[in-house]
């Protein structure tokens, strides 16, 4: 396993670097922004951990350059700043999870073990729909190459008309697939999450038919290209 | 000796009034020109009547005078040495109680009566000792006086003393002086009337022109009120260029301490994130000292840990208060509550991924938070991890508009489905730092934030069971919320 540590005080450099080898993990580090940048966007990573406020080019910068170009490393941000607007805003950026500090190593090493976990589950193949994709192994989701934030609501709804695209679904069998047993099922909460999901993916895509229910279709210039 | 109580309290009363009334300008310039206006008008109101009783005197005497002058000049001593009136013009004094009198007396110091008008029948035109002395110095011409006449009423009498053929008499013509001193009365009361309502008028007058005039001075403490309560960061509008100055002193007044409060406040944040670094150094540090012999390694081991930890939440503690009591008063910034709830349901389940929790989070159509989008962050973001954390799978946030017609608020219920707390519990979460399960990570229940957050709102907080079977939060922000009209399908 293979760990970016993207930290510019030496001296919790080193101790962090000591603790991850001693867990068995090999350890670059950088100790600006721009060598960090340079690393993630060329090394192949198992995971990053990346300080926020690193000299010459901040974490969220880094962050959103590295998802930019498409790289889906799984990133843990270490930071002072503790506040839920600031953690927003490095979620926002591409983070996967979030740390702050002074923190307990074993709590880094959970954390770490739990992302390259998660990257590393049973692959299962990318659910396609002309621009729409969507991941079931990251549980991540995009539209034309910029990814989507959805809640887990909103991806299971999504996941579902993805795997029975161009069929109608009734409202009955989304609340069924969407919801437990015991959540209570509102007769607006499918309009509700739909109205949500057309927002995020565009409202093109799905398909109203009355009486009956929802179909999720690709763009007609998609589908064209698909053929 | 004690004094009555209540003569006491009205008299405090009283005083309290007047120390009021002195102490607003308003008060001060109506009391003063009330004291101004009462007492002019007073001294007006008698010297004008004053002025028209002697005026009507004179003239009353005037034709009293003419009368006796007539009776004196016209009066024959007939050859027998009686007296022979004139036949005077007006015919009252033949018609008995008329009210026009008239009577000679004849004698130097007590006279006696030689003749009298039909009016007087058989009675007499009293007068004083006096009267006579002033009439015997004037000889020849009329001297007044005030007398009462047969049916006793009051009457102005005037008397001619002259010595004609060596006999001295004394010719009285006596007149009813109702009529006048009824016109005189009349014309003071008028006068009086016309006098206090110009002069409440002209109180009302000043109230209205002092209030008007010193509008601007109470608007400029209607806005010093709203800078105090924040609910704006500036004074706006036009004032006179009186008092110009001292609004745009107080602006730049309000400038300086904001910019010295935000720029306390990030030193405040940097002090404290630097301080995070080290602390995090000392932390790993510690945790790589290997388990050794000697306990006292081990003991200081333990001792660095524990430290760390306390000085991390006392730094954010702290800095959050900081932050609270900084808060400006941005009022201008509105938060569309849709994409926050959004965003954090988002970032919480990426979070807590582990469990699995499912958000489900609703909100009322077209909501904006009107307030700092930071504070709202750190209220939904401490409740939904408190839910996230005690929840088994599911939490429920809902964001609604409670109206009002005044104040509509923003409502927040935020509920999962873990073990709950037991209602006896429910006023310990909301204290600061306590922790009801160490057991379970996070510092705190995060309660204690939301509700200090909550209270610099001024809006409460409160607890109670949920359907889902846990905890149920909900939280009531007054006048936070707006729904902007373009908002509204």
């Amino acid at each position: 396993m293979r760990i970016l540590l993207a930290e510019d005080n030496k001296d919790l450099a080193r101790t962090l670097k000591l603790a991850l080898q001693d867990a068995g993990y090999v350890v670059d580090h950088a100790d600006d922004g721009e060598e960090a940048h340079f690393l993630g966007e060329t090394e192949p990573y198992d995971c990053i951990i990346l300080d926020l406020g690193l000299p010459v080019m901040d974490g969220v910068t880094i962050l959103e350059k590295w998802r930019k170009e498409g790289k889906k490393t799984p990133v843990l941000i270490l930071t002072a700043r503790g506040g839920w607007s600031d953690k927003v805003t490095g979620f926002d950026a591409g983070a996967d999870d979030y740390l702050t500090k002074p923190f307990h190593t074993e709590e880094l090493l959970a954390r770490l073990r739990a992302l390259v976990r998660r990257a590393a589950g049973h692959v299962q193949p990318l659910l396609l729909c002309g621009g729409v994709r969507l991941d079931p192994r990251a549980a991540r989701a995009s539209v034309n190459g910029e990814p989507l934030r959805l809640t887990s609501l909103e991806y299971r709804l999504l996941h579902y008309m993805i795997m029975h695209q161009d069929r109608v679904i009734s409202r009955t069998e989304l609340v069924e697939h969407l919801y437990d047993q015991d959540f209570d099922r509102d007769s607006n909460t499918i309009e509700v999450f739909m109205g949500r999901l057309r927002k995020k993916i565009g409202s093109d895509r799905v398909e109203t038919v009355r009486g009956l229910g929802y179909r999720l279709k690709a763009l007609p210039e998609e589908s064209a290209l698909n053929d | 000796m004690t004094k009555d109580p209540g003569s006491q309290s009205i008299w405090g009363s009283l005083k309290a009034r007047l120390q009021w009334l002195d102490r607003t300008l308003v008060g001060r310039m109506i009391a003063y020109s009330a004291v101004w206006f009462i007492v002019s008008f007073v001294v007006t109101a008698i010297g004008l009547t004053a002025l028209f009783q002697k005026t009507a005197l004179t003239r009353f005497e005037q034709s009293v005078g003419q009368m006796a002058d007539n009776l004196y000049s016209d009066t024959e001593i007939l050859s027998d040495n009686r007296l022979a009136p004139p036949a005077l013009f007006d015919t009252r004094v033949g018609r008995i109680d008329s009210g026009l009198y008239w009577q000679i007396y004849e004698g130097e110091g007590t006279p006696k009566s030689n003749l009298r008008s039909q009016s007087l029948w058989d009675r007499d035109i009293s007068f004083s000792a006096l009267d006579l002395a002033r009439a015997r110095k004037e000889a020849g011409r009329p001297v007044y006086f005030n007398s009462i006449g047969p049916r006793s009423e009051r009457v102005r009498a005037g008397i001619i003393y002259s010595v004609i053929e060596n006999r001295s008499f004394y010719f009285v013509v006596a007149e009813d002086r109702e009529v006048m001193d009824k016109e005189v009365a009349r014309f003071g009361a008028f006068s009086s009337v016309a006098l206090f309502v110009i002069s409440i008028g002209a109180l009302l007058a000043i109230w209205g022109q002092v209030r008007l005039g010193l509008k601007p001075l109470f608007s400029l403490t209607e806005g010093i009120e709203a800078l105090r309560n924040g609910q704006a960061s500036r004074l706006h509008g036009q004032y006179p260029i009186e008092i110009m100055p001292v609004a745009d002193q107080i602006n730049a007044l309000m400038d300086h301490t904001q910019h010295s409060l935000e720029r306390h406040r990030t030193h405040v944040g940097n002090l404290a994130h630097a301080l995070k670094t080290p602390l995090s150094v000392l932390m790993g540090l510690s945790e790589r000292m290997a388990y050794d012999q000697d306990p006292r390694l081990n003991e200081l081991r333990e001792q660095v840990d524990k430290q760390v930890v306390s000085m991390k939440s006392q730094i954010d503690h702290h800095l959050r208060r900081a932050r609270i009591a900084a808060r400006s008063s941005n009022l201008g910034e509105l938060t569309d509550l849709d994409s926050l709830l959004d965003e954090m349901s988002i970032m919480m389940e990426q979070i807590h991924h582990q469990k699995g929790i499912v958000i489900d989070w609703r909100c009322e159509e077209g909501l904006h938070f009107h307030g700092e989008k930071q504070d709202l962050m750190e209220i939904v973001g401490n409740l939904l991890e408190n839910a996230a954390i005690w929840c088994r799978h599911k939490v429920k946030i809902n964001a609604s508009l409670e109206p009002n017609q005044i104040l509509s608020s923003l409502i927040l219920i935020i509920e999962d489905d873990g073990p709950g707390l037991s209602e006896d519990r429910y006023e310990d979460v909301l204290k600061r730092g306590l922790r009801l399960d160490e057991s379970r990570p996070g510092s705190g229940l995060g309660l204690s934030i939301v509700d200090e957050l909550v209270r610099a709102y001024q809006g409460y907080i409160n607890l109670d069971r949920s359907a889902l079977g846990g905890l149920k939060v909900s939280v009531k922000l007054p006048g936070q919320v707006v729904k902007p009209p373009s908002e509204i399908h």
